[in-house]
């Protein structure tokens, strides 16, 4: 196998690849700002120059040359190489700035040449802490600057589109975002214009930077250039838990980060994977956040007043007692996790009561083919797997309307939105509601309402659209439940690094709510039902075991980037 | 001492002295198109053979680099009938002090066509795209009506003079950047994109213009090529110095009596081209300096050029390059800083901003050297101008950082006094390491 | 308009600008259709002949605004964003309206040495306008420029990216700009090799008129 020498390590390695994302796989952390590893390397910030060498070669025989030892003789390159464009091959012997003083320096002036026109304004830079430009200033930079002119002038605060703003001079020129709208969105909405230091990059005039991915470049931005309109100033990124989960605005399950700060979701930023979503996340998956922190319900209800859990708990088991079981409606969803609807299966199961339905949510043309899909919900094709098929509005509002339904027990949607009938046509039934927002339009017509947690606050498993089986993890806390003790909520560098005095932490925005993989064995205890689970990881351990649709999804199995589940030949 | 023979009776080749040679029926006259006629009615022509006979002329780029031409055409990769190949011929004339190239478009045009041919026969190529610079609008103009006439003669196009041979000549206007000049921007730009430098490898011969395989020559190149077919790559091998033989289009400017584009052989001494071929310095003014081949090519001062010619080995030796042989001559009034200030303005200005340490490091380099020139400069910032040179030589795409850093170098060096006497004097000696002080 | 390395700033276009071209005069005629059609033939590519289909906009509408870059990309079928950067990177696109003649003086190099700035300079106080303005009749635009390959007849000036006028004094800038005020534009100066006035006794083409020799520039006076 072929092999190359990195600071006087040797490596095997197979195929074609580049120098840079090979050393950046295997723990060389070599600088660099305009290298991505899903578009063309242009070379242009200069920053990941190694001392690249070859094997001489004797020129009659061919033969590699050797010293005394029998070593062989390593002819440097004169000119020090940007690994980012250096394709590897065999014998290659390079040296990075853990091992060369020449490119530990040129590292240190290519800096010097970035920051004399950068407007060293990180304390009110949004990209501060996470900066890739920040980072290599404070460990390699110059300490002062010897450049006693007046910095160049660029528009500042610009709204390239309806979602990313421009900062022209903090920009370093990588040319990351032009490459993005050129070789992986497609839309040619930006380029670089004028020349020389005047480049900045821009949308010709009249166009609007809002092509439906536009805010990627601002992930890939190296420095704070483009910034998001949305989180501009909102929050400093230590300031912020972490979480990695997936989004749930369409059925690709793109993986995220959740970002949060005072149990409110921040922004979200789309996390690799590469069988997924690659490096990339849509502008509306991003968007959606506000919806878990906005119009929240305060605790669970009984025609419409307040109650405590346990009140709730005993009202909705009170609506399902005594009811022959062919006359309640167990509505599934596509918006709730397959724990929570395979419970829900569960307990129609034990009362006798049809195998749950769902009720999609698909908009037909809004699907582009990447991530964006037709199917608006994050997990139809769970609810398939688990034997809960799509109904449509139609047909439940034809049951109701023949009279052949006395309970309605809807998990996690919302059937008076989708159209099945209005709130009052349902006066005559009785509702249990699990519901995520108090702009649920269900609620009228509740018996009984449940705030149910959030994709964002609750653990759990959605299978998108092309059958990959992903965990949810709980980014922010709910009331009642203790953020620590709750072992997969991300910590913020705060948590880590910060004292018990730094009050990073609070108890505000908490919502009252509560997972269904809680509710529904609180409302089945009530009942007299035996639904005794540790938790969501042994509920879909038991699925993954039984339910050959699923096997192998568990949650150890699924860990960061999920586990592709075998076709079932069944679409959502 | 020279090496260019009895150059004051040398007869001129690639400018003879025939009237109206532009035209096409009396560039006919002269031999026109009979290269190109005998390498394709003839059987003693192959394009191996024709690219063998320009190795042996020891033709070497006229553009600035002075690579080998034979070499460079036989870099192209065997012939695949389903992958189109190029030949950029490079018009795009920029360098500061150079002017040859205009004076070639426009009094012999056709020997750039017939030469362009030549060479893409001998690369078995089909399309040569001729990039001449925006601002030569009117010998763009004029080449084009006569790059027409050309075929209408059936001299370019199909079946060139009735053999199976195949050539289209495209003239490509630029529209004002210095960087265009550069091979791999000037493919860029041919491509209607931005003019930036592209990274190498891989090199034009593997993948050039649309990614196929593509050979790239300054005009005055091709332009022998016609002369060494009809007289022999030996006949081209024995003009002027031996390394780097041939005809040259000399550029002389500045502070001479009698400045202008002058054809000698290589290897003329510069004493001889300034005293004798341009009449000698204008007022009867001393010689300060020449910068030899364009604005990049490091300055020598008058007290390093006896003896030195103007060829490759020479020049290198003496400290400078044979460029683009755009020489210009300063007299003992040149202001030196004044001069370098220009220069680094000319490269910040065309930088086309791609990489670093050129974007950035060619506006520093003229924000000190205008504090110098207008006396608000200290000491330190010589050094500092060094170091800035240092931290851009050799880290780009392309070779425009170095271009802007050499003229910097070196004319502090050489003429370190007048930037010294133009300077305040600095708190800090000069050459003292503030960090170890 | 000081120079950029003292005042550098950068400014934006405008993003949402009112046309000024007309719309019914915004479109190309059949016969520069064909011309285009032409040069796409010409390219692998029709993105080749951009630069080739920039030119003849500006020639026709005099310059560039967003609008005619817009319809030039459409004529080509490449994408707007596209053209846009390139018409901004070459600086012979005129991105804004100018004089009706662009007077481009070059103080590059060996112009600078043989009296370029004094030529700009005198242009600057007899049009009373500094580099990279227009005059308030909007007939002439003062700019420096970077070289223009002429160096042999410095100092030299070129008319509205055409013509050249070579070996340059101050008593031929006056009548440059009398004739360009009646709107003569001088005709096209072929300049005679030094060689060919010792060979062949002066011009070497018959076919242009007049033709200038090289001949020693003044000193400059000014440097900057």
């Amino acid at each position: 196998m072929p092999t190359i020498t990195i600071d006087n390590q040797t490596f095997e390695f197979e195929g074609q690849q580049g120098l840079l994302q090979f050393c950046l796989d295997n723990g060389v952390d070599l600088p660099h700002f305009c290298y991505h590893p899903a578009m063309s390397a242009p070379a242009n910030c200069r920053q990941c120059l190694v001392e690249v060498g070859m094997p001489q070669r004797d020129r009659a025989t061919g033969e590699v040359n050797t010293d005394d030892e029998g070593n062989p003789v390593i002819q440097f390159m004169p000119k020090l190489q940007t690994s980012c464009s250096m394709q590897m091959s065999d014998g290659m012997v390079v040296k990075t700035h853990r091992s060369s003083e020449l490119v530990k320096r040129a590292q240190k002036d290519t800096l010097e040449f970035l920051l004399i026109n950068h407007p060293l304004d990180c304390p009110i830079c949004d990209q501060a802490g996470h900066c890739p430009l920040q980072n290599q200033a404070y460990k390699h930079g110059p300490e002062g600057s010897r450049f006693e002119f007046e910095k160049v002038h660029k528009p500042k605060h610009i709204d390239l589109g309806p979602r990313v703003v421009l900062d022209g001079e903090r920009c370093i020129n990588c040319t990351r975002c032009v490459r993005f709208t050129r070789e992986v969105s497609n839309s040619d909405q930006l380029t670089i214009i004028e020349r020389g230091v005047k480049n900045y990059p821009m949308t010709p005039p009249g166009v609007d930077f809002d092509e439906p991915y536009s805010m990627n470049v601002i992930d890939i931005c190296p420095v704070g250039a483009l910034t998001s309109k949305e989180h501009r100033f909102k929050a400093r990124i230590w300031e912020m838990s972490k979480t990695a989960s997936i989004s749930t605005v369409g059925a690709k399950g793109s993986n995220c980060y959740y970002w949060v700060k005072d149990n409110q979701i921040m922004k979200v930023t789309p996390r690799t994977n590469m069988d997924v979503n690659e490096f990339w996340l849509a502008d509306e998956e991003r968007l959606a956040y506000s919806t878990f922190n906005e119009n929240r319900p305060e605790g669970p209800t009984v025609e419409g007043a307040p109650v405590s859990w346990e009140m709730a708990w005993k009202a909705a088991a009170d609506c399902l007692k005594g009811v022959e079981g062919s006359r309640i409606l167990f509505l599934g969803s596509a918006w709730a996790t397959v724990e929570d609807n395979y419970l829900l299966a569960k307990m129609a199961d034990a009362l006798g009561a049809p195998a749950p339905v769902y009720l999609p949510h698909v908009e037909k043309g809004h699907g582009d083919g990447w991530l964006q899909t037709d199917d608006r919900a994050p997990n139809a094709q769970g609810c398939e797997r688990l034997g809960i098929h799509a109904t449509s509005p139609e047909a439940i509002k034809a049951r109701l309307e023949a009279g052949e339904v006395d309970v309605l027990y809807v998990m996690e949607d919302d059937p008076v939105a989708s159209g099945v009938c209005s709130a009052s046509d349902m006066s005559g039934i009785k509702v249990v509601l699990h519901h995520y927002n108090t702009t649920n339009q269900t609620l009228e017509a509740a018996d009984v309402a449940i705030p149910a947690a959030t994709a964002v606050e609750t653990v759990g498993t959605f299978v998108n659209v092309d059958g990959h089986a992903q965990r949810l993890r709980p980014a922010k806390a709910i009331a009642g439940v203790n953020r620590t003790l709750s072992m997969e909520i991300g910590k913020c560098r705060a948590d880590r690094h910060g004292t018990p005095f730094d009050k990073w932490y609070n108890e505000s925005n908490l919502v009252n709510c509560q997972p269904g993989w809680v509710a529904l064995p609180a409302v089945a205890a009530e009942i007299g039902l035996e639904m005794n689970y540790k938790g969501p990881k042994q509920i879909m351990e038991e699925v993954s075991s039984s339910n050959p649709a699923f096997s192998g999804a568990t949650y150890s199995a699924m860990g960061e980037l999920g586990v592709r589940l075998e076709s079932t030949g069944v679409t959502a | 001492m020279s090496k260019a023979g009895d150059w004051r009776n040398y007869k001129r080749v690639l400018l003879p002295p025939v009237k109206d040679l532009h035209k096409l029926d009396v560039y006919e006259a002269n031999d026109g198109y009979s290269a190109l006629r005998e390498i394709l009615t003839t059987d003693k022509w192959n394009p191996t053979s024709v690219t063998d006979e320009v190795k042996k002329s020891g033709l070497k780029g006229r553009g600035g680099a002075g690579f080998p031409t034979g070499l460079k055409w036989s870099f192209m990769p065997p012939v695949d009938p389903d992958v189109p190949r190029y030949l950029c011929c490079n018009g795009d004339e920029s360098e500061p002090g150079t002017f040859k190239d205009r004076q070639l478009l426009e009094y012999n045009p056709h020997s750039v066509f017939e030469g362009m041919l030549i060479a893409s026969y001998a690369m078995s190529i089909k399309t040569g795209f001729l990039y001449i610079r925006g601002e030569f609008a009117d010998w763009i103009t004029h080449m084009e009506a006569e790059l027409e006439k050309a075929y209408e003669k059936g001299y370019v196009g199909k079946n060139i003079m009735g053999s199976d041979f195949s050539c289209d000549i495209v003239i490509h206007k630029g529209a004002g950047a210095y960087i265009c000049g550069e091979e791999s921007s000037l493919m860029n730009s041919l491509e209607g994109k931005r003019a930036y430098p592209r990274i190498k490898p891989p090199f034009p011969a593997q993948k050039g213009v649309w990614g196929y395989p593509t050979t790239i020559n300054n005009v005055e190149t091709p332009a022998c090529a016609p002369l060494i077919i009809r007289n022999g790559g030996d006949w081209y091998a024995g003009i002027g110095a031996e390394a780097h033989p041939g005809p040259v289009l000399y550029g002389i400017s500045g502070h001479v009596n009698r400045p202008g584009v002058y054809e000698y052989p290589t290897g003329m001494l510069i004493t001889d081209l300034v005293n004798e071929v341009a009449g000698g310095m204008r007022g009867g003014k001393k010689l300060k300096a020449i910068v030899p081949g364009g604005s990049s090519t490091p300055v020598l001062r008058a007290d390093m050029i006896d003896g030195v010619t103007m060829d490759a080995d020479s020049l290198r030796e003496a400290g400078s390059m044979m460029g683009t042989s755009g020489m210009l001559i300063m007299d003992e009034d040149t202001d030196m800083v004044s001069f370098l200030r220009r220069i680094t303005h000319f490269y910040h200005h065309e930088s086309c901003g791609q990489c670093t340490p050129c974007r950035e490091g060619t506006g520093w380099l003229e924000n000190i050297l205008t504090r110098i020139d207008e006396g608000e400069g200290n000491l330190r910032d010589l050094d500092l101008l060094m170091d800035l040179c240092s931290q851009m030589e050799g880290r780009t795409v392309c070779a425009l950082a170095d271009a802007a850093a050499w003229p910097v170098r070196y004319t502090i060096d050489r003429f370190r006094d007048e930037f010294e006497a133009k300077c305040k004097p600095s708190l800090v000696a000069s050459g003292v390491d503030l960090a170890t002080a | 308009m000081a120079d950029f390395i003292k005042n550098p700033v950068v400014g934006l276009p405008d993003r949402k600008p009112e046309p000024v071209i007309p719309a019914d005069q915004l479109h190309f005629s059949e016969a520069e259709k064909t011309q285009i059609q032409t040069w796409i033939s010409q390219y692998p590519s029709a993105d080749g002949a951009v630069m080739r289909a920039l030119w003849l906009a500006q020639e026709k509408f005099g310059f560039l605004p967003p609008e005619v870059i817009q319809l030039v990309a459409d004529e080509l079928g490449i994408p707007y964003t596209n053209a846009y950067g390139v018409a901004t990177f070459y600086t012979q696109y005129f991105k804004e309206k100018k004089g009706t003649y662009v007077l481009d003086v070059c103080t590059c190099f060996s112009c600078q040495l043989c009296g370029g700035f004094d030529m700009l300079h005198y242009l600057e106080e007899k049009l009373g306008v500094h580099k990279g303005e227009t005059t308030d009749d909007g007939v002439f635009t003062v700019q420096e420029a970077e070289c223009l390959g002429a160096c042999g007849s410095a100092p030299m000036l070129q008319i509205t990216n055409g013509a050249y006028v070579h070996n340059l004094t101050k008593e031929k800038i006056d009548a440059l700009v009398d004739a360009l005020r009646e709107d003569k534009m001088p005709a096209f100066t072929s300049v005679t090799l030094p060689q060919d006035e010792d060979e062949m006794g002066g011009n070497r083409r018959t076919d242009v008129e007049s033709t200038e020799t090289y001949q020693a520039g003044p000193v400059s006076e000014t440097t900057r």
